[in-house]
Formats: structure tokens, C-alpha cells, sequence
């Protein structure tokens, strides 16, 4: 629900970004999502499909590359991404969260003609 | 030609945000931003800390998503209180909270900006607050901080609501704290508010929040 907002800044960025680079469009857009930005592909894609008609984005391509949070083993020291568990896989030890992983959300690249 | 712009997002949210921070500081204000699923308590625990931190002066920015039954009962207490209505929309944003603070025109104060009863979108979203502050609520189940881990490792302070209930609905705080203290060093303060009951709890939070208060430098 909260992705509009998401969307429309996508878009306005994209919108400058297009004018900057002398894009008449834009065809592809990298995002990266980390597991912890509560930010779900599907939403953000629905979003777009709607809110980028009659602007550069229009036809562009969404790609997401997600990042995951990282956990470290309080016992052994083990950094592991979090999956299902807070267990580590080394040693079943309990971990704590490394501290702005799993947070990142931006645009990384975009391509256009 | 693929181009690397490594650009950050809600980044417009972000500068309101930060003007947000500055017109709190500039009238000397603590603004405590408080979370949580809708029915954990956060009115209530709000009407209890404003009577806690007397002679303080409190005021209360409240998101909801329709209705002002929250706001009407705050002020019925006598705290200064806007109403933001999100028509929909899951959290607050920095825009709405501007207009939130200068209905309410408090200085040196603290403002509580009750957010959308909602354990996801809030999460993303800076007001320019000083202190993120997560209710949640016993019944809501021991199991919540593995859960909603953006929400419960972004709280500066959790406070478990309703503790009361805990062996009513077989809370199990060992396993509640294991899920936290993975994502978070936050304090935990646990309350009871039951109505018609001397408040529990509510002491400890209002000495937390009295001394971020008296932190902030003057304006």
C-alpha cells in the first residue's frame, strides 16, 4: 500500500534523470530492495504499471535486486544472511542483526534511448 | 547506454523531514513518534504518560485513518490535540506532521505523533522525530519481533502493553525478549493500563522520555 509514494518518486527521479541524459525514454530501471525496506516487488510493479503511463518510464522494464538483512553469530562470530531463522548455521548459536544491512532502497541504474 | 545513478529514494520525505526536526528544535519540542498495531494501547498509554509528565506540557499530532474519536478524547483531557485523517493512506508521512504541529502551536513541550495502527509502512517513514517509540500489545503475541523485524529493530524503545493479559492468552516474555534482543538493544518497559486500574509501569517511560526532554538543547 505504502509503495505509491515509492512509485511516484521513482518516477519523478526518472523524469529528471531522462532530461538530464537527453533520454526521449526510458527502458530498464534497476532497483535495489533490502529485506528490511518492507518495500514488496509486486506492489511497486502494479504501482508502475498505472502511475508511469504518459510519462519517459511507460514502457520501461523493472528490474529488483534484493539485498538480504546479515546476521552474526553471538557465539562464533558467524555472518550469515537471514533466511528463515535467527539460528546460526555454523553452530545453532542465537544472533543479533547487523546493524543498516537488509535497509538499502534505491535506484542503482537505469538505461533509455 | 546503462547509467549508474545510485539514487536513494523517498528522499523528497527525507528533506521534509529534516525541516520537520528543525521547526521541533526551534521551539524546543521533543517529538516522540509512537507505532504500533492498531488496539495496542497507544492512546491510552499516551493519556497516561501526559498525566506522568506534568507540568510538561504535552500535545498529540494523531494519524488515523478516519475518524477523530482519538483527538476528541485526548483534548477532552485537556491535551492539545490535531487530527490527521490519511484517508487510506497506511502511515504518516512528514508532509501531514508539519501541518499536525501548527494546529496544536505548542513550545517546549513533548509532541506524541500517534501513528497509523499498522506494523509495516510506518516503519519507512521519518518524521523528524527525536524518539521512535513501539507499543505493542501482549495479546498481539510473543512471537512479534521475528516478525516485523524492520519495525521492531528501528524502535529506540518498546513498551509491552496490556501485561496483564499475559497469562490470560499464555504470553511468553522470554521468547518475546530472545526476538527483540536479535534485531535491537532497545529498552523494553512493560505497563498495564487496564481501566479502572492504578496505571503500572507508565512511571518508568515518562522518566526516559523527561530526560531526552531535558537533553534537548534550548532553543
Amino acid at each position: 500500500m505504502h509503495e505509491l509514494p515509492i512509485v511516484l518518486d521513482i518516477i519523478r527521479v526518472m523524469k529528471d534523470e531522462a532530461k538530464k541524459h537527453g533520454f526521449h525514454e526510458i527502458t530498464k530501471i534497476t532497483l535495489v530492495i533490502g529485506e528490511l525496506s518492507s518495500v514488496v516487488d509486486e506492489s511497486v510493479q502494479m504501482y508502475f504499471e498505472v502511475a508511469a503511463k504518459d510519462t519517459p518510464c511507460a514502457n520501461a522494464k523493472l528490474v529488483f535486486e534484493h539485498r538480504p538483512a546479515m546476521l552474526k553469530c553471538t557465539v562464533c562470530g558467524t555472518e550469515f544472511p537471514h533466511e528463515k531463522s535467527f539460528d546460526c548455521p555454523a553452530c545453532g548459536g542465537s544472533s543479533v542483526l547487523i546493524k543498516g544491512t537488509g535497509t538499502e532502497f534505491y535506484i542503482k541504474s537505469f538505461d533509455g534511448n | 547506454m546503462e547509467v549508474i545513478i545510485m539514487k536513494e529514494l523517498l528522499e523528497a520525505n527525507e528533506k521534509l523531514a529534516e525541516e520537520n526536526r528543525a521547526y521541533f528544535s526551534g521551539r524546543h519540542i521533543l517529538a516522540v513518534n509512537l507505532m504500533g498495531s492498531p488496539g495496542s494501547g497507544k492512546t491510552t498509554l499516551i493519556s497516561a504518560l501526559a498525566k506522568e509528565l506534568a507540568p510538561i506540557s504535552v500535545g498529540v499530532i494523531e494519524g488515523d485513518i478516519a475518524s477523530s474519536i482519538d483527538a476528541e478524547n485526548l483534548e477532552k483531557q485537556g491535551i492539545r490535540s490535531s487530527q490527521i485523517n490519511t484517508c487510506g493512506e497506511c502511515h504518516l508521512d512528514s508532509r501531514v506532521i508539519r501541518d499536525g504541529a501548527e494546529k496544536i502551536d505548542l513550545r517546549d513541550a513533548i509532541v506524541f505523533i500517534e501513528n497509523v495502527g499498522n506494523l509495516i509502512c510506518p516503519a519507512e517513514f521519518d518524521l523528524g522525530e527525536n524518539v521512535r517509540l513501539l507499543a505493542a500489545s501482549v495479546p498481539e503475541g510473543d512471537d512479534k519481533p521475528f516478525k516485523y523485524v524492520p519495525m521492531f529493530s528501528y524502535a529506540d524503545a518498546v513498551v509491552l502493553t496490556k501485561c496483564d493479559l499475559k497469562e490470560a492468552v499464555g504470553f511468553d516474555t522470554e521468547n518475546f525478549n530472545k526476538g527483540l534482543r536479535a534485531i535491537s538493544q532497545a529498552p523494553v518497559f512493560e505497563v498495564s493500563l487496564k481501566k479502572g486500574q492504578t496505571p503500572a509501569g507508565v512511571k518508568e517511560i515518562a522518566d526516559y522520555l523527561r530526560a531526552k526532554y531535558e537533553a534537548l538543547p534550548k532553543a
